[in-house]
């Protein structure tokens, strides 16, 4: 995928640059912030629910195989059809050989971070098939011809004036300034296209090993409508989703709205079972798309398992402080934040997105945010190592750099004498009182954001060996 | 379908096992199952919960003690609104005789019973109002369960623009963990495999602009409920 800024630093200064962005940012982390901090207590032991849904994930992920079959003929025996897709493209040939056999030439979509990762919309668009996001944030996304910025709320980088200026270019039905105007005239606009369209395409929060059940989480009924007004549903599932009863959902219904969003639930909470209706009426159809995608290489490798837990939240994003100051976009694919650190690197490749682990400062405030206690810093760690220990992340100077620490840490005496030179020459840059610039890379590049203090008296080895002599 | 689809039905489940590192499907026991101890509380106090919950997510909810004071209520919202009143298919409303009151008020109604699913659509795109009864609801959220056992409810409670929704006092519960089981274990894939359930909580919404909040994006912008007690 070729990205008009290909390299994280470059994005992640335009980011810093971008008043507009910044703003948006951070009225938009700290409200999700304050509102889960709010939501949370409204559970009697949120830890509890945490540490259930992550037995539950742990007890799935390990036995993937047993619940995909078992789900796979739970909603065969529905009426509903499944299709296992190995990679975006299986799955994007699927849909289109399905809406060429069908006549379908519109389609409504829910929003759906699996058909984001495998670029659906594009696929169907090259076909010849229309495809139009109905969700308010995705539908402006698309107008805008962007990428997500937030895992919940997409078009958060964008201001109401920025939106209005897109509906006035692209809708031409004048220029909407309130934000309820923005609202209504998606609403005008999309109902038609619901009412219309002969297939609606949707992800899933939770496939249910059980009753071959489909769960949607939602705030707007777009959902609803993509899959109850067009006959044919179809819902690309990533492998990972599956849970194993229905039971088991009423952990996952508690802290997904309350991470997410900082509601105690959502507008809506569906739950599909093959196809409707058969009884009064035939055409309905129900296509389950169950699709790898590189899940099943993260699957494979006990260190980053883990990662798969995942039910895309969103509430790491808000509280990483470098998803803070960079936004969405600036990671370069569609998941960002520490999360997306984890998976890009992943569900990608190391040489495409082995930069974004190194973006964190390791503070695990990811880990304490995430509803199904993902251990976020310790696989970033993995993946810092992993890249290192590839040609990708690895710079020969920053290896002899390191072999020549080595040595010297090994070296009692040499390593007094380094520090004794290093303060000499640290002491050298002192400018009132703190060491605000540096000549040479790479002590500039610390310099160039923050300041270092000056080194303080004697140094702790001088003072141990004075304690020793009292 | 094609050529690949043979080829990938079987390789998702080898290359799954094959990351598990074994050949065979291997059957797990099962979790034990994590149960939320049932608070045991009046339905007096449910119907209270319930009504603060659904009112702080801008749902409108009002009591009433007898059919004839909820045949009132549908009249006065409904006569506020310009079009026809759809109503789904539910035995209730035939036997409180709701099409007949509503046109005694001069307002055309529309029973969501026809098979045709185009033709419905179409029709009910065109109501004003929609009128269904619920299976239950939840009071520790304010949330309304609908289903498939209610001819048509889903999409009545979907397309217009204003939903109103009945619901028994005693049909209240109070917790998420408790609705699930309900839903779950009594009914949803099991006695009847096609049988779909939404939870609906408040008016449809987004903050997807600036986060602030608009109702009726593409739901209903108004949610009714009425308590019959």
């Amino acid at each position: 995928m070729a990205l008009p800024n290909p390299n994280l630093t470059q994005r992640s200064h335009a980011a810093l640059e971008n008043d507009v962005l910044q703003g948006a940012l951070k009225r938009a982390t700290d409200t999700f912030i304050e509102r889960r901090r709010e939501a949370i207590t409204s559970v009697a032991d949120w830890e509890a629910l945490r540490q259930r849904a992550r037995l539950v994930k742990e007890h799935t992920i390990n036995h993937l195989d047993y619940y995909l079959e078992q789900l796979v003929t739970r909603v065969e025996a529905h009426g509903g059809k499944v299709f296992w897709a190995r990679t975006g493209e299986d799955v994007s040939k699927y849909i289109i050989d399905l809406a060429r056999v069908r006549g379908v030439k519109s389609v409504v979509k829910g929003k759906s971070m699996a058909t984001e990762e495998i670029e659906l919309n594009h696929a169907l668009e090259a076909a010849g098939v229309r495809s139009v996001e109905t969700d308010l944030g995705e539908y402006i996304i698309q107008l805008a011809h962007e990428k997500p910025s937030h895992i919940i709320v997409p078009a958060i980088h964008k201001t109401r004036a920025q939106i209005a200026d897109l509906f006035e270019e692209k809708l031409r039905e004048g220029r909407p300034n309130e934000v309820a105007e923005i609202t209504a005239m998606a609403r005008r606009r999309l109902r038609n296209e619901f009412l219309s369209a002969e297939m609606g395409i949707t992800g899933a929060n939770f496939a249910i090993a059980e009753t071959g059940s489909i769960v949607l989480v939602e705030n707007e009924g777009n959902i609803r409508l993509s899959t109850q007004v067009p006959k044919i549903h179809v819902a690309v599932v990533g492998i990972e989703k599956v849970i194993p009863r229905f039971d088991d959902l009423s952990v996952f219904l508690r802290l997904l709205p309350r991470s997410g969003t900082g509601q105690k639930q959502t507008a809506y909470v569906s739950f599909l079972n093959g196809a409707r209706q058969p009884k009064t009426e035939s055409g309905f159809e129900f296509h389950l798309v169950l699709m790898d995608n590189g899940r099943t290489r993260i699957l494979a490798d006990e260190q980053m398992r883990e990662s798969l837990y995942c039910i895309r939240c969103g509430a790491c994003l808000n509280v990483c402080p470098v998803y803070q100051k960079i936004g969405g976009q600036a990671y370069g694919w569609i998941y960002p934040g520490p999360i997306g650190a984890v998976i890009s690197p992943q569900l990608q490749s190391l040489k495409q997105s082995g930069d974004l682990p190194f973006a964190s400062s390791l503070c695990g405030a990811c880990r304490d945010a995430c509803p199904v206690a993902i251990n976020l810093p310790d696989m970033l760690l993995a993946l810092r190592a992993k890249a290192k220990e590839s040609d990708i992340g690895s710079r020969p100077a920053e290896r002899a750099a390191m072999r020549g620490v080595a040595f010297v840490a090994r070296h009692p005496k040499l390593f007094a004498l380094s520090g004794s030179l290093m303060r000499v020459f640290a002491r050298l840059l002192v400018r009132d009182g703190r060491i605000k610039s540096a000549p040479l890379s790479p002590l500039s590049d610390w310099t160039n954001y923050r300041d270092l203090p000056a080194p303080g008296g004697p140094s702790f080895r001088k003072r141990w060996k004075q304690k020793d002599m009292k | 379908m094609s050529a690949i689809t043979e080829a990938s039905q079987s390789s998702v489940l080898d290359v799954v096992r094959r990351a598990l590192g074994r050949r065979n499907t291997l059957s797990p026991a099962p979790l034990e199952p994590f149960v939320e101890p049932v608070i045991r509380i009046e339905v007096r106090e449910l119907v209270e919960r319930f009504i603060d919950e659904a009112t702080a997510v801008r749902a409108q909810v009002r009591r009433v003690p007898d059919n004839h004071k909820l045949v009132e209520k549908i009249v006065e919202i409904s006569a506020a609104q310009p079009g026809e009143v759809a109503m789904s298919g539910a035995e209730l409303f035939r036997e409180i005789d709701l099409p007949g009151e509503l046109a005694a008020h001069g307002l055309s109604t529309f029973i969501a019973n026809q098979p045709d699913h185009e033709q419905l659509v179409a029709t009910l795109a065109n109501c004003s109002v929609g009128v269904t009864a619920a299976d239950f609801a939840i009071a520790e959220t304010g949330t309304i369960v609908l289903s498939s056992d209610e001819p048509n409810a889903l999409l009545v409670s979907l397309l217009p623009p204003v939903h109103i929704a009945l619901v028994r006092s005693e049909q209240m519960i109070g917790t998420i963990d408790e609705a699930i089981r309900k839903t779950g274990g009594e009914k949803v894939g099991r006695t009847d495999p096609t049988r779909s359930v939404t939870m609906v909580t408040g008016p449809s919404r987004t903050s997807d602009v600036e986060l602030v909040l608009s109702i009726g994006v593409h739901g209903p912008k108004e949610l009714h409920v009425i308590i019959l007690e």
